[in-house]
């Protein structure tokens, strides 16, 4: 239902959300639908940047709702389901796909009121928590008892819990520790009917399938985590960094793999490729090299680390690396962050986009070139880097970016290059044995690609979203599903 | 008002940017983006470039701002610019007022600034200053309004320290507004007038060293007056590095006192001014006082709502939402008494904590040696 702000039933509804949260926390201003009508995607950026001067608009929720917890979750989706208005969840709003917009109006319901610390167990080495919280904040609060998630991406300052789960959100560190999805123990959910469960209370059973698959990176569309139980890590008594640069990237690309296969437990490897390395690098570090540049680190008990070093700089001189030494190396880690802020991240006027996607090792090195070939060779105006984040036993995820300085003025013109890069790129990566999204999600940007990339198992997805919510409220318009 | 460059990179920085919202103590009292850094800078770019007319909520979300800084100190490009959401805020602000849109809240604090010189809209009689005597001295000392009107106690605890070190010093009779808050509220015209007024009085006592409780008002006399043209020609310290000084002359000396104490540091000294030290030093002074850390200090700090005069009790009631922040952090440090730098930061803090709360006169008064 679609409900003019004029309208009687627009003040009947609003009455229904205020009673549930209380009247400070629903707003139908202005200033918050202005905001909560930009995320981190390039796309509600541009067009909010081009007000005034283009006829573009951006969709905007009709209501933001901040409940406290499950149970006010629970009686907005009941209301929800009775009037068929769409609810898109709101975190942080950092994601870069365009998964929290609210593209088809209705509900924002912003998480963040959930920021509870409920409970640290040292024992189980688990954090229980409200998935609103801010990562920083919740770092901040176990970084006082020595311990830590180990889950540091560019975007802990600003990303809730909650969202890393949605778009299933990894960090520097996920060479060793893992992706936010093999952080989790348990978790409380609100089906888009309003009903609460409870997945079962620790995750490797041989009870039958996991639940808490269903939602982990389901952006939202099956229902909304409310609680989550996380593990936790001491924090490690040493952690040290080595930089080096290597001929090229491939042979960089074989570098990582062995660190791996070696089974050295390397908490980062971070690759660049050489046009990165001179664009990136040299930006933000101030380092002037030819070649690909890698930094590796390793973490916890400092005598372990001490000999894994020493054998992960064996491997790195046995493929003639140059050495920058350990003070580059910690150089990166203390400006992993510097990366995504201004003035050293892209932004507009620029067109950019990350084409983040995984492969295995027999195949990463052709997705690369793939993405590349075609970014450069089909638009010229545009530019390509690449660098390689997170390690597998199995393979790695390329973080390629594209970039356009001077990007059509007329932004439905700046759409379709836009989109036409990303389905180009992406159709070259699926080709090569890459996927959409590795840590990013795929929220609006990637949505009409995503059956492409299922194929025949879109059908199951989709009967799963149609069983969970048969009004199709939940975040329409995202994962490839529709309204 | 036209956009500066300044004010226009800072907007063209923020505007997509949430890195430091979760330093921001705004947005975790109703949880909004409009009250993040991030938000303010999107819709200040619709009035500025995207030709939009400021509307009320928008007006709301510019004045629900500390003023704290936070978002600056965690600001990552700070080799860049740190770039500086206080200074839009104020520019934003006057523009506000200029083009006659001021909420009506805040026009009154400014109406009961110009009338009773505080924006309590206390009668001048009831101050602390108003039965004082000014007599000739080297020193002036000067309270700010929350001293002056609702802590007089820290002046008096102050009064009795230098009382005790033979210091000379004079105070201000009905001692006059600043123009800080008229100021920060976006009034600046008016505000560069009462600055006026206050130096002539200050000149006026031939006092060469200056010596402030009230956080804004050093801020004031040590920022905002050079940059208006207007600066005051001798010294200016606050309380804690006054007390420093007679701890390190030998003229104060403190008694044994053991416990741990933690120092609320300070927005407006901290942040602007960089005065961190001074305090710490004077709190450790006391033989057997350990110096706790809360979680977030120094740069880092939790925000007392030094400038949220707008947020007290009779506006928005939002100033013991900060200070019970700082009070759970004092407790998780196990601190045993809390020191404060600015009246606004008691009233704040002591609302929400049974540990006891001082400023740093009253400490050190609490803790004179007078055998010495």
């Amino acid at each position: 239902m679609k409900t003019a702000k004029t309208s009687y039933m627009f003040d009947m509804l609003l009455f229904e959300l205020r009673d549930i949260v209380g009247k400070d926390y629903v707003s139908v201003r202005d200033s918050d639908r202005e905001v909560y009508s930009v995320d981190y995607f390039w796309l509600p950026e541009m067009c909010h940047d081009r007000q005034g001067r283009s006829n573009i608009t951006r969709p905007m929720a009709d209501f933001i709702v901040h409940p406290a917890d499950a149970e006010e979750v629970s009686k907005i989706l009941r209301i929800a389901n009775n009037y068929k208005i769409p609810v898109t969840a709101w975190g942080g709003g950092s994601g870069s796909q365009g998964g929290a917009l609210p593209v088809f109006g209705g509900i924002i319901l912003d998480t963040k009121r959930m920021d509870t610390i409920y409970k640290i167990d040292e024992l189980s080495m688990t954090v229980e928590v409200g998935t609103g919280i801010i990562h920083e904040i919740l770092e901040g609060e176990l970084k006082q008892r020595g311990f830590s998630t180990m889950h540091d991406p560019g975007s802990a300052r600003c990303a809730t819990v909650g969202g890393f789960i949605a778009h299933r959100g990894t960090g520097v560190l996920s060479t060793k520790y893992g992706k936010i999805e093999d952080m989790i123990v348990n978790m409380e959910v609100v089906l888009p009917t309003g009903d609460i469960i409870h997945t079962l209370t620790v995750p490797k059973t041989a009870c039958g399938p996991d639940l808490n698959q269903i939602f982990i990176g389901a952006e939202g569309t099956m229902g909304i985590v409310t609680k989550i139980t996380l593990t936790i890590h001491r924090l490690p008594e040493k952690r040290e960094f080595r930089a080096f640069i290597f001929k090229d990237l491939e042979t960089g690309l074989r570098v990582g793999q062995r660190l791996v296969s070696e089974n050295l437990q390397p908490a980062v490897i971070r690759l660049y490729s050489e046009n990165e390395t001179k664009e990136v690098i040299k930006k933000v570090l101030g380092i002037e090299k030819t070649g690909a540049y890698m930094v590796y680190g390793f973490d916890g008990n400092s005598e372990m680390v001490d000999l894994q070093l020493k054998y992960a700089y064996a491997i790195a001189m046995s493929e003639e690396g140059e050495d920058l030494g350990a003070e580059l190396g910690a150089q990166w880690w203390e400006n992993r962050y510097k990366f995504f802020f201004p003035p050293y991240m892209y932004r507009l006027p620029q067109l950019f986009g990350t084409l983040d996607t995984v492969a295995s090792y027999s195949n990463i090195q052709n997705v690369y070139n793939a993405m590349k070939d075609v970014v450069e060779k089909q638009y010229p105006m545009a530019r390509f880097i690449g660098h390689f984040s997170h390690w597998f036993p199995w393979g790695a995820m390329l973080y390629g970016r594209f970039i356009i300085d001077n990007p059509p003025e007329d932004p439905h013109e700046a759409i379709y290059l836009h989109n036409s890069i990303w389905n180009d790129a992406l159709r070259a990566a699926m080709a090569a044995g890459g996927v959409l999204n590795e840590h990013h999600g795929i929220g609006l940007k990637l949505s009409r690609l995503t059956p492409e990339l299922y194929g025949n198992a879109f059908q199951l997805l989709r009967n799963i979203k149609t069983t969970l919510d048969p009004n199709s409220i939940m975040n329409p318009g995202k994962l490839g599903f529709g309204v | 008002m036209k956009i500066t460059e300044k004010e226009l990179n800072t907007i063209h920085a923020c505007r997509y940017c949430p890195m430091c919202r979760h330093a921001c103590p705004s947005e975790f009292i109703n949880y909004k983006e409009s009250d993040t850094p991030r938000g303010r800078a999107m819709l200040l770019y619709s009035v500025y470039k995207g030709g939009k007319p400021f509307e009320e909520s928008t007006i709301d979300a510019i004045y629900n701002c500390f003023l704290c800084g936070a978002c600056k100190s965690w600001c990552e490009g700070q080799e860049i610019g740190g770039y500086d959401i206080p200074e839009l805020i104020k520019f934003a602000r006057r523009d506000i007022v200029e083009q006659g849109l001021a909420p009506q809240s805040v026009a009154n604090i400014r109406n009961a600034l110009l009338a009773y010189d505080n924006t309590f809209g206390i009668d001048k009689s009831l101050s602390y200053t108003a039965s004082i005597q000014e007599k000739q001295a080297n020193i002036l000392y000067l309270l700010g309004e929350g001293v002056n009107y609702k802590h007089p106690e820290i002046a008096r605890a102050f009064t009795q320290v230098l009382d005790s070190c033979g210091e000379e010093y004079t105070l201000l009779k009905d001692e006059p507004t600043s123009g800080k808050e008229l100021d920060l509220l976006g009034y600046r015209e008016e505000a560069k007038d009462k600055a006026g007024r206050l130096l002539k009085r200050i000149r006026a006592t031939g006092c060469m060293t200056v010596v402030v409780s009230d956080p804004l008002l050093y801020d004031a006399l040590r920022n905002d007056y050079p940059a208006w043209g207007t600066s005051f020609e001798g010294e200016v310290l606050h309380v804690s590095e006054y007390l420093l000084r007679l701890l390190q002359s030998g003229a104060l000396r403190l008694k044994p006192n053991p416990g741990k104490v933690t120092l609320a540091d300070s927005e407006f000294l901290g942040r602007l001014n960089k005065i961190y030290e001074a305090p710490r030093e004077v709190i450790a002074s006391v033989p057997g006082v350990e110096v706790v850390e809360m979680q977030w200090h120094h740069e880092y700090m939790q925000s007392a709502g030094e400038a949220a005069f707008t947020f007290d009790d009779r506006v928005f009631d939002r100033g013991k939402d900060l200070g019970e922040k700082i009070s759970i952090k004092a407790e998780e440090a196990q601190a045993d008494m809390i020191v404060v730098l600015s009246a606004t930061a008691k009233q704040h803090i002591s609302a929400t904590t049974t540990l006891n709360v001082l400023d740093i006169a009253e400490f050190a008064y609490q803790n004179i040696d007078k055998k010495g």
